[in-house]
């Protein structure tokens, strides 16, 4: 089976069909798609800052990365699952789209960057705590995080705006 | 109909490839700072996090960024309404979204402000975080649903 074959094959699965031909489940799901990036991309965003220095530096910096950290956990999950629903019901149309492409190579560099970054950064934040400037390593962290993340909601938006070449089967 | 004495077609952005996904693009990342930190404090005025630090400590460590959040979400979202403001006009969706936005920020800088200042009780503070969580979701609906009414 080709890549184009294996697509069609998940978005013709009979849950993603009545999804995509739902009349409000799918803008419920896009919706809170949505939500999720407000909601716990928000966190996302505020951690980033307070890495950077440049908000909520009245708060250490273990408390805004550790207290958020479980809640930052259940929105990505939240936020990927929703996401699977909404590219699985149009796979055909999305998985040569290079946008598409570009965002799910970004999500994977999330995991990557927490890798990168885990020993350094993530894993003992307090040691950042009290610190007047924040040190080279956590700014890039942070600069890093954001970086990644404003790339994914970029090209999740662009996925919409991808146009095919004539000669292109879709 | 709504009379405008001008034509849509000659807006910049519809007349390049780039500038309309670019504004959505920014329109997404700051309401996710404006809603965002106004979501961690309501978290807290919940009971459900950063519990350490009280709700009055988490608005004013980011009122700023939600604010910022609010001014450019605002001007982008005004500038995409000109791209064809006839259909945003008379859209449901967009109508409630317009409605329940004025609410909203009037709701964040009265009840929603001097509830968290007041440092209320458990009950007093999750109503309010509740109800100022809810409304700002429902406009994220509202701005998807725009699409699909």
């Amino acid at each position: 089976m080709s890549p184009g074959e294996i697509a069609q094959a998940i978005q013709d699965l009979p849950f993603f069909t009545a999804l995509r031909e739902s009349g409000l489940t799918y803008p419920i799901v896009l919706s809170s798609h949505l939500t999720t990036i407000a909601v716990f991309g928000g966190l996302i965003l505020m951690s980033d800052l307070r890495l950077l220095g440049l908000a909520l530096t009245n708060i250490p910096v273990s408390e805004v990365l550790l207290r958020t950290r479980p809640w930052k956990r259940v929105g990505f999950v939240i936020m990927v699952t929703l996401g699977m629903l909404l590219g699985g019901s149009k796979l055909f149309n999305y998985y040569d789209n290079p946008y598409f492409l570009i965002k799910m190579t970004l999500i994977a560099m999330v995991g990557v960057h927490a890798m990168v970054f885990h020993r350094s950064v993530y894993a003992n934040p307090a040691r950042f705590d009290g610190l007047k400037t924040m040190p080279g390593v956590a700014k890039a962290a942070g600069c890093v995080s954001l970086a990644i993340w404003l790339g994914i909601l970029s090209m999740g938006r662009w996925i919409a705006y991808f146009e095919f070449p004539d000669t292109h089967p879709h | 109909m709504l009379q405008l004495n001008y034509d849509p077609a000659t807006n910049p952005l519809n007349n390049n490839e780039w500038a309309f996904p670019l504004f959505e693009c920014i329109h997404i990342a700051m309401f996710a700072m404006s809603i965002g930190t106004i979501a961690i404090v309501d978290f807290r005025l919940l009971g459900l996090a950063m519990r350490r630090q009280s709700p009055a400590e988490l608005m004013k460590a980011t009122s700023l960024w939600t604010l910022i959040g609010l001014i450019v979400v605002i001007t982008t979202g005004l500038v995409i309404f000109t791209t064809d403001p006839r259909s945003y006009y008379y859209n449901p969706a967009f109508r409630y979204k317009c409605i329940a936005l004025v609410g909203a920020i009037i709701y964040n800088y009265t009840i929603h402000r001097k509830v968290i200042l007041a440092n209320a009780g458990r009950f007093v503070g999750g109503l309010v975080g509740g109800v100022s969580l809810l409304l700002w979701i429902s406009i994220v609906f509202a701005g998807i649903f725009y699409s699909f009414v």
